[in-house]
């Protein structure tokens, strides 16, 4: 009779165990893909493929069940004890115990990539400069105090600590000691419009200098969401209070003063910063001839890093490569642009300290699927031969 | 002159989609109207096109979707796309009696006797609400029919006039709310203007090369910009003033036959001769050849063949005339098949796929080969079979996509596919995952139905048989499809800086690998023995389908290159066909397990 430590061990090792994650990781991608028709790519992910748990809708009916990050994590468990430790030592068994070890490699580059990867994009017309990229999804509210001839000092507040993308907020203060005021936030949409407040109708926002957050629905395509809040600066001093609107569109930040310092407050799209400068000198599109389809297009750019600089284009399938950061020629626009008027090129940039794992993994998975698939053949071959 | 008459419509036509009050070049004389009996008659055909006129208009070289290929080309898929047939079948008038055209035919007559063509039924409408919408007076007898230019025009010559005041009307609609009325709507009013903007006229054809190298210039032109650049006093060169005038003379109407040949083989010397010195021409006979052989539709022929061969074969499986005759036909028609792939290669110059309909041809001609060898290696003559049915259904699945798409099937590739490297790796690998899934599906369903059936009840040899081949297909497969979905991984992370976005193709390709993963591994738990397993192979082909067709079908995600309206259908049907085998397997399954607990009680 197994052993008390013998026991889970056996479990998590089990072909039963891979098979019903195998199973749930099916099920998950399957619906996962059918509920893009309905909900955009980010928010299927968020709530299928990185989380523990989810509540699936069948109609009206609930059906709870693991999310896909939960049973990658034990079928990492069920591979590292059924796939490896249990099947060391069988010599029939080297090109599967080598597979095992490429698919272990390539759920360590997925969840490396979830943790610790940034993502973003640069969107720069010729002539531009950037040495940040912003992400598609995450916002931040930043604060910026002017110091005159000595420049700014910025404090960076993340999107965790004032906004969640699936709850209403509730009133939150932000307090710092090195700030003369508390900044309280209100309230935060997802997706929202600035506008003027009519005579004609009333809105259950509030309105300041005439203008309000129109909510909207969340798009499909999260990227699209312009984000809003409503917040207040109550000064510490006086405990007088200003309010404002903040909007991710806004052409300048909102300004006050408070206690005799002059500050700008706004709500962006989070930034990363690079280790270099990036410039674009010239974007090429070409179009395959008589058609409006793009056949290729390319960003020429110059890298600036302290004093020297570097010439290279970036193209389509060719990113750059530089010091933990990949460029890619991602895209262009406007798209309904005329002959004669600029184009932008878009630029995503990824910082993945993974970025070339599944490559590997790919070589060594091949690797051993080939070497014991080939020897299962040579046997049903002989097999074969020996029957006739 | 009917140039002029080219230029006014091309104008017209401009502004027939802003405004409604539109007037038709093609004027259906009233049989009474004294003033059109004085006129000169327009030039009708009575015999058939002379044959040097036909093959110098099949070699025209035409640039159109973005590439070079023979007028022959053009001519089928613009057939195709109005008409829905790669024949124009039209009546002599004499009784019930027709006469076949064939695309090149109909564009010469469309181009050079408008008047004539004018009355050839090439508009498919789907939905007779549309003519009815057009008020033209048509007494429709089906709900899906051709209509002639004239047709449409209606008696009143306001047909087409309220087609276009439709359009306008429907065009500020998002596309995904209009209703199928309007969509048809917007499609005959498309087809119309296309019809006669670009094809009622040699000078709306880009088949003028520019002078300079390609790199440099690489438009073509269009008789239309020949006459303006002349009238412009820019017309570059003798020879360009020699082809504008050969156009011109063809045009006007107003030509002997013996005029026409020496113009039209004037006009094709030219352009041939500019196309070449371009380097544009090389793969234009070719791709004549490739079509004229047409090597997709002598290997569905040669596998229907083989079928009938192969299932006589199974009533007289000692029959060894049967046996090679189906051997010989399974290998001509798959060298067919490949060999239509290798011309596409070289004409291209791409690996063999890049399209949603090169996989369709790819995988049966992959899947063919494959069975060939597991017949090759155990004379069952379940592989020989299994690459007739796989080459049956794949062909006529190819053709019936092309018949669907209705466009050119060799068409310029979006920036992201411009790359030999990954075509060549990920897509083949991907694509022989699907095609060994595929097989393994059918030797899986061939198990599962012998079960059902009760044939081969007393030959165990035969299922044993059967499952090592379904079994060994699949490990085959799950090599390729694994492999080819993490270089799908690797391409996405070069491309579009991640390895992995829960696309739906992508998450196609990664059902394929869970699934095929998932019953090698009950395999080898006990889970699955060689029924179950065969159920289970069965049903993988139902999610290979999903991976190959059916996310397409969702209309989203990075990976939607492929069209595929109107093969719900076939979709639906396969899961049906598939899930129903599986279903009734699992009962016998059930039945032969309660079957053997009682024997053992």
């Amino acid at each position: 009779m197994p052993s008390l430590l013998q026991r889970p061990f056996r479990l998590f090792g089990s072909f039963g165990l891979s098979c019903t994650l195998l199973l749930f990781l099916g099920l998950l991608t399957w619906l996962g893909t059918l509920e893009q028709v309905h909900m955009g790519l980010y928010d299927v992910q968020k709530k299928y493929f990185e989380s523990l748990y989810l509540i699936h809708w069948a109609g009206p009916v609930p059906i709870p069940l693991p999310g896909a990050y939960l049973v990658m994590l034990l079928l990492f468990t069920n591979l590292v004890v059924g796939g490896v430790i249990r099947m060391r030592g069988k010599k029939s068994r080297v090109g599967i115990l080598i597979t095992h070890f490429g698919i272990l490699f390539l759920l360590l580059a997925g969840f490396i990539k979830l943790f610790y990867s940034e993502d973003g994009y640069v969107r720069l017309y010729p002539g531009d400069r950037s040495s940040t990229f912003k992400s598609y999804y995450r916002k931040e509210l930043v604060l910026q105090q002017d110091l005159g001839s000595d420049g700014l000092r910025e404090f960076i507040v993340p999107q965790e600590m004032f906004m969640d993308d699936y709850r209403p907020t509730t009133p939150l203060t932000l307090h710092s000691d090195m700030l003369p005021f508390d900044l309280v936030v209100t309230e935060t949409m997802r997706n929202s419009r600035v506008q003027p407040k009519g005579p004609m109708f009333n809105v259950d926002t509030p309105v300041i200098n005439g203008a309000y957050l129109k909510r909207l629905d969340p798009a499909k395509e999260a990227e699209h969401n312009l984000s809003g809040a409503y917040v207040s600066v109550v000064a510490k001093a006086d405990g007088s209070s200003q309010e404002g609107i903040l909007w991710q569109r806004n052409m300048a930040p909102w300004v006050i003063d408070v206690a005799g310092q002059r500050w700008a407050i706004n709500l962006r799209e989070e930034q990363y910063p690079m280790p270099f400068t990036i410039v674009l000198d010239e974007f090429r599109k070409e179009d395959h001839p008589g058609m409006g389809l793009a056949r290729s297009f390319e960003s020429d750019v110059t890298l600036i890093e302290g004093s020297s600089t570097r010439e290279l284009t970036i193209l389509m399938n060719e990113p750059l490569r530089d010091r933990g950061l990949v460029v890619y020629q991602s895209g262009w626009g406007p798209q309904d642009a005329g002959p004669g008027v600029p184009l932008f090129s878009s630029l995503a940039v990824v910082r993945n300290p993974a970025d070339q794992f599944p490559l590997y993994a790919c070589i060594v998975i091949a690797a051993g699927l080939v070497l014991h698939f080939s020897n299962r053949l040579a046997r049903y071959v002989r097999a074969e031969g020996k029957a006739a | 002159m009917k140039t002029l008459i080219g230029f006014l419509t091309s104008a017209l036509l401009a502004t027939s989609l802003a405004s409604p009050c539109w007037a038709a070049p093609w004027q259906a004389a009233p049989a009474d109207d004294s003033e059109a009996q004085h006129a000169d008659p327009p030039p009708f055909r009575t015999g058939p096109w002379p044959q040097e006129i036909l093959e110098l208009a099949e070699s025209l070289p035409i640039q159109d979707g973005g590439r070079i290929k023979p007028l022959s080309t053009y001519a089928g898929f613009t057939l195709l796309r109005l008409t829905g047939r790669r024949r124009l079948e039209i009546p002599t008038g004499v009784g019930e009696e027709t006469v076949q055209l064939t695309p090149i035919e109909w564009l010469l007559d469309t181009m050079f006797y408008t008047y004539q063509a004018a009355d050839y039924p090439v508009f498919l409408v789907q939905n007779s609400e549309v003519i009815d919408a057009l008020g033209v007076g048509i007494e429709v007898s089906n709900r899906r029919d051709r209509y002639s230019f004239n047709d449409l025009l209606g008696p009143q010559n306001t047909g087409i006039s309220r087609l276009f005041g439709l359009a306008n009307e429907y065009m500020p609609i998002d596309p995904d709310e209009r209703s199928v009325v309007q969509k048809q709507v917007m499609l005959l009013a498309g087809n119309v203007s296309f019809y006669y903007q670009v094809l009622s006229s040699v000078l709306g054809l880009s088949i003028v090369p520019p002078e300079g190298r390609p790199d440099e210039y690489e438009e073509w032109g269009t008789g239309y910009d020949l006459y303006d650049a002349s009238m412009q006093g820019r017309l570059g060169s003798e020879r360009l003033a020699q082809l504008r005038d050969n156009m011109l003379d063809l045009d006007t109407t107003e030509w002997t036959p013996a005029e026409f040949a020496e113009s039209f083989a004037s006009m094709h010397e030219t352009c041939v001769s500019m196309a070449t010195a371009r380097g544009e021409y090389e793969k234009i006979g070719m791709e004549l050849s490739y079509y004229k052989a047409d090597w997709i539709w002598k290997s569905l022929y040669l596998f229907l063949g083989a079928f009938l061969v192969t299932t006589a074969l199974w009533l007289r499986p000692r029959n060894l005339f049967f046996y090679r005759t189906g051997w010989v036909l399974v290998v001509a028609a798959t060298a067919a098949l490949i060999t239509a792939i290798v011309y596409r290669c070289l004409i291209r110059d791409r690996p063999p796929i890049s399209t949603l309909y090169e996989t369709i041809v790819f995988v049966t001609a992959f899947g063919a080969t494959v069975a060939l060898v597991i017949e090759w290696i155990n004379h069952q003559r379940i592989g020989l079979s299994a690459a007739a049915i796989i080459g049956v259904v794949g062909v006529f699945l190819s053709n019936k996509f092309e018949m669907l798409d209705k466009q050119d099937t060799m068409p310029s590739l979006v920036a992201v596919l411009d790359t030999n490297f990954w075509l060549a790796t990920h897509v083949i690998a991907i694509n022989i995952g699907y095609s060994a899934g595929m097989l393994a599906a059918l030797l899986g369903s061939i198990y599962v139905l012998a079960k059902i059936t009760g044939r081969k009840r007393d030959d165990p040899t035969f299922f044993r048989n059967l499952a090592r081949m379904s079994y060994g297909v699949l490990c085959f497969s799950v090599i390729f499809a694994l492999v080819g979905t993490i270089l799908g991984g690797i391409w996405a992370n070069d491309s579009w800086g991640r390895f992995w976005g829960w696309d739906p193709k992508e998450n196609g390709a990664l059902l394929i690998v869970i699934s095929q993963v998932a019953i090698l591994h009950g395999r080898l738990g006990g889970f699955l023995r060689e029924f179950g397993l065969n159920i289970a192979i069965a049903f993988s082909g139902s999610v290979i389908a999903f991976s190959w067709f059916g996310v397409n079908l969702l209309g989203i995600g990075l990976h939607s290159y492929g069209f595929t309206d109107g093969i719900h259908s076939a979709l639906w049907s396969y899961y049906g066909l598939q899930w129903a085998i599986c279903g009734v397997g699992l009962l016998c399954l059930l039945r032969e397990k309660n079957a053997a607990s009682v024997g053992e009680g």
